[in-house]
């Protein structure tokens, strides 16, 4: 029974059985306003985790995936679209949705950095914030398109980090680790301080508009109106889609296999003609493209942004979802973000206690099960 | 007139520095022993500041006629042991535990530690999230002309700054204790090999290390005459910048590397044609510079490299 | 038979420990040379210098008539050196493949363009390495092969040995460098390892090695010559026989083994 119940998961009607799971899961949680239910909502969904554990559920799910990638990629676009469908006329969960996708993409830009070619950052919330008001500048200031000055907050991002990549190249171990805390430390106080960019009070993001459609308004749809989050859920959609397959295709290529190999062992490395500046160069400045366009949308779509929203702690914060979700596994990344964005808003309640609580569960998680939630899978190059 | 404003900097940078210096030397201590990054240790020093504020609210309640010297003694007791405690407590259940494990999972676990600490004071402490004042502790005489203002608390805590950074160097340097920490920091296996109880030097390093941390903390209350919950983040990324820009392990370099940090504020506050407001991102900036001139500090560890 | 690689006088010193001290070593196109001496006479350090991990003091290395003194150990691997190390340098969490095709790298292909936008050339590429890969793994263990794509962390020390060697032999080097191979391993698989390299050699295309070793016996069964250093300076080469004859090099290294 149990056999073939494994069997039937590991083959394509796995996928199907794990999105769906997946869609009611998150509908139900997102649509939950009441404490016992969301609480409800969580012990089930660690349960579930455990008890697949125990019975090889996920090493079936494991092998699905494996087998029917392709399925599992359409999956993992049929989940965030059928959610948006079924919230479309919800302002905050749309926009939560939004958020999550976002994040993940900015995570999956730390990931090539630290999960595979090992440049340590801990600023990456300052390129988020770098992305953000380049983008907002350039719209407000300069009056670009709003396109253009997503994608040119991508590139301000990654110029920045070409400069900051110097000491970072030259340093090792801690002393980068200190040269990018310095970097996160010194962005916050310039943005504070700095009236030109609004200083502490922030400054309003004018909204998105592609091919003449002001993102900012509601739409209708036969006499249902549907919430103007949509957009920007299927804008962000797209971007994570557009992040998800670069970085997968990075990794499944020459260019991963030469950043892992920098990463495990700069000697070896070098003793096989790797040049290992070139490859932490490139890693850094993908990274911080990344994590600057899913600012630059982020801004857009919260439509206000201040120096708060790019600390120290939000470095830390997407670090942490690099670590839960497990170092190299994208998957991991968006399944943590999904948690690391969602709990904290849920339960209002503890929103007072969300930091204590949420560190003590990373610091946790770091000593008894340091490889995440999601481990890493040996590369396959399909 | 100028020239006095000059020196007033001075002063002010000096006990900055000396500070920023107690702060480092944990560091410092910490990554020499064990080669990992204690972050936490600037919210380890922010504890310290509040243990200290409970000891006077308590002797105030209880025993006001107590003289002002008792009171100070009581604050500095207090802060200590329980800094002391906690360091330990940490060492035990967070660092040797991760000694093995990558150096950014200890890194990102101290930090993740350091806000569970800064969390629990703004939620657990009474109205924590509020700036609080502290009491002077020391008599408030000064010497005054007119731009200059020297006050005999300052001096006081400078001075014994830096006889708790000698006391330091000789436990290091002269006992049996710091002849096995350094032992230890030289090569662990080898020192177990010889007897040395290495649980016994981790916790001695984290309590010594942490005792300077509380001193820290109530140098800075008495400094400022105020605390806040908030205060560590910013004593740990710049204890941190400090002991790094020594050089880490080396004690001298992060005393160095305390007062080049309050210089370098200091200057960014001061001679600087752009506002005060700047002191932060010019000391952050030129810490990076220095990094990108010499990678491993100042004064620089010997690099060895075993293939 | 000419020289292929020739290093001249070569001094490397560590603070005040002197680790090769004017150090003459040739080695010849084609042969098996053995590398012997007590611990730390500078046969580790020998490797590292002319791999270009560490600058020489003074002294100059020929590698096939062109000076690569000095060179950065990138630039000394796309001439055509190869090596493994003493303790082994894999990365134990990437798949047998993967570590092989680190050893490959300059014959990839690493354009960006090519990499994530040219996936059908890319994998045409990739199936040709693999199956590159999977010839040489069958020439040592054909077990491996099989578990081409998991985790070196999961092989046996002696499977580790034989994809470190992979590693190094996929880009088809002139010249290799072996750092006790044996270590860690049994008499047994040892002698197995031995045997395998040693097939290699002939049928694959003509290459020369260098081979630091403790093991006498696979010193004596394989190389063609030796040479003996003894505190970074070269005490004696030739033949096994003549090496292991000779008074000094029983006093410095061999000693009482011989006598039993």
């Amino acid at each position: 029974m149990m056999r073939q119940m494994l069997a039937f998961l590991s083959g394509s009607a796995g996928c199907i059985v794990f999105a769906l799971a997946i869609i009611v899961w998150l509908h139900v949680f997102l649509m939950a306003e009441e404490h016992v239910p969301i609480f409800i909502c969580l012990v089930t969904v660690v349960g579930l985790g455990v008890a697949a554990n125990m019975l090889k559920v996920t090493d079936a799910v494991r092998t699905s995936l494996a087998e029917h990638e392709r399925l599992w990629n359409l999956c993992a676009l049929a989940v965030p679209l059928a959610l948006i469908w079924l919230f479309r006329e919800d302002h905050y969960n749309l926009f939560l949705i939004g958020a999550i996708m976002v994040y993940a993409v900015a995570v999956l830009g730390l990931n090539v950095q630290l999960g595979y070619a090992g440049v340590i950052n801990f600023s990456c919330a300052s390129f988020f914030g770098i992305g953000a008001y380049t983008s907002t500048m350039l719209m407000t200031g300069a009056g670009l398109p709003p396109l253009a000055a997503l994608l040119l907050g991508g590139v301000m991002a990654a110029l920045v980090g070409c400069i900051l990549i110097f000491p970072v190249l030259r340093t090792s171990g801690h002393y980068a680790a200190l040269v990018t805390m310095a970097f996160a430390l010194l962005f916050k106080v310039f943005m504070d301080v700095n009236d030109f960019f609004g200083g502490p009070q922030g400054i309003t993001v004018p909204p998105m508009t592609l091919f003449g459609i002001d993102f900012s308004h509601n739409m209708l749809f036969g006499d249902t109106e549907l919430s103007f989050y949509l957009r920007y859920d299927l804008l962000c959609l797209l971007l994570l889609g557009l992040a998800f397959c670069f970085v997968r295709r990075l990794e499944r290529s020459w260019i991963g296999l030469s950043m892992d190999a920098v990463r495990s062992d700069d000697t070896a490395s070098a003793c096989f003609g790797i040049n290992i500046s070139r490859w932490k160069i490139t890693a850094f400045v993908v990274g911080n493209c990344l994590s600057g366009l899913a600012g630059a949308l982020y801004a857009m779509m919260q439509a206000y942004i201040s120096p708060a929203n790019f600390t120290f702690s939000d470095s830390l914060l997407f670090l942490s979802i690099l670590l839960l979700g497990g170092i190299g596994n994208m998957w991991g990344v968006i399944l943590a973000t999904v948690f690391v964005v969602l709990i904290p808003e849920k339960f209002q309640v503890i929103q007072e206690f969300r930091y204590l609580i949420y560190s003590g569960l990373v610091l946790l998680m770091i000593i008894f099960s340091p490889k995440g939630l999601l481990p890493r899978q040996p590369r396959s190059y399909s | 007139m100028e020239m006095e404003l000059l020196l007033q900097f001075c002063i002010n940078g000096l006990m900055l520095g000396m500070m920023y210096a107690l702060v480092a030397v944990g560091f410092t201590l910490f990554f020499g022993v064990l080669d990992v990054i204690v972050f936490s240790h600037g919210d380890t020093v922010m504890i310290g500041s509040f243990s200290g504020l409970s000891m006077y609210w308590w002797v105030n309640a209880y025993y006001p006629a107590m003289p002002a010297a008792g009171t100070a003694f009581l604050v500095v007791l207090a802060a200590v042991s329980v800094v002391v405690l906690l360091g330990m407590g940490v060492a035990d259940a967070v660092i040797v535990p991760l000694r093995k494990a990558p150096a950014l999972n200890t890194l990102l676990a101290t930090m993740m530690l350091g806000t569970v600490l800064r969390e629990s004071i703004r939620l657990f402490f009474p109205d924590g999230s509020n700036p609080h004042p502290f009491p002077g502790l020391l008599p408030d005489w000064s010497w005054r002309s007119s731009q200059l203002t020297l006050r005999f608390d300052n001096l006081a805590l400078f001075c014994s700054g830096a006889l708790i950074i000698a006391l330091v160097h000789f436990i290091i340097n002269r006992t049996r204790l710091g002849l096995a920490i350094r032992a230890v920091a030289q090569d662990e296996e080898a020192a177990k090999l010889m007897g040395v109880n290495f649980r016994l030097v981790v916790l001695a390093t984290f309590a010594m290390g942490a005792g300077v941390a509380a001193f820290a903390g109530v140098m800075n209350g008495i400094y400022y005459n105020e605390i806040t919950f908030g205060v560590g983040l910013l004593l740990g990324a710049i204890g941190f910048s400090a002991a790094v820009i020594g050089g880490l392990g080396n004690v001298f370099g992060a005393i160095l590397g305390g007062f080049i940090f309050a210089f370098l504020q200091t200057i960014g506050a001061v001679a600087m044609p752009f506002a005060a407001a700047y002191k932060d991102v010019f000391a952050f900036g030129v810490v990076i510079a220095l990094l990108a001139w010499r990678p491993t500090g100042l004064i620089a560890e010997p690099a060895s490299k075993r293939v | 038979m000419k020289p292929l690689l020739c290093c001249a006088n070569l001094t490397m010193r560590f603070g005040g420990l002197t680790a090769l001290d004017s150090l003459d070593l040739d080695v010849l196109e084609g042969e098996i040379l053995g590398l012997v001496g007590p611990n730390g006479s500078g046969k580790t350090t020998f490797f590292n210098v002319v791999t270009g991990i560490y600058r020489p003091d003074s002294g100059n290395v020929t590698f096939d008539g062109e000076d690569i003194t000095g060179l950065a150990a990138q630039e000394i691997y796309y001439r055509g050196i190869a090596r493994t190390f003493q303790r082994s340098r894999l990365c134990l969490d990437l798949s047998v493949f993967d570590n092989i095709m680190i050893g490959n790298h300059k014959a990839l292909h690493l354009g960006f363009w090519h990499n994530i936008f040219k996936r059908r050339e890319f994998k045409a590429e990739y199936e040709l390495f693999r199956e590159q890969a999977t010839q040489l793994l069958c020439a040592l263990n054909p077990e491996l092969a099989d578990r081409i794509l998991k985790p070196v962390g999961d092989l046996s020390m002696i499977d580790r040995r034989r994809v470190e060697i992979c590693r190094a032999l996929i880009s088809r080097p002139r010249l290799l460098f072996l750092d006790e191979p044996s270590a860690g391993m049994t008499p047994d698989e040892t002698r197995q390892l031995m045997d395998e390299i040693v097939a290699l050699d002939t049928d694959g295309q003509a290459f020369s090695l260098v081979l630091i070793e403790h093991e006498m016996e696979v010193i004596r069964r394989i190389t063609s010559r030796c040479v003996v250093l003894n505190f970074g300076r070269k005490l004696c080469e030739g033949a096994y026989e003549t090496v292991t004859a000779d008074s000094q090099v029983q006093e410095a290294y061999l000693g009482r083994e011989l006598e039993e």
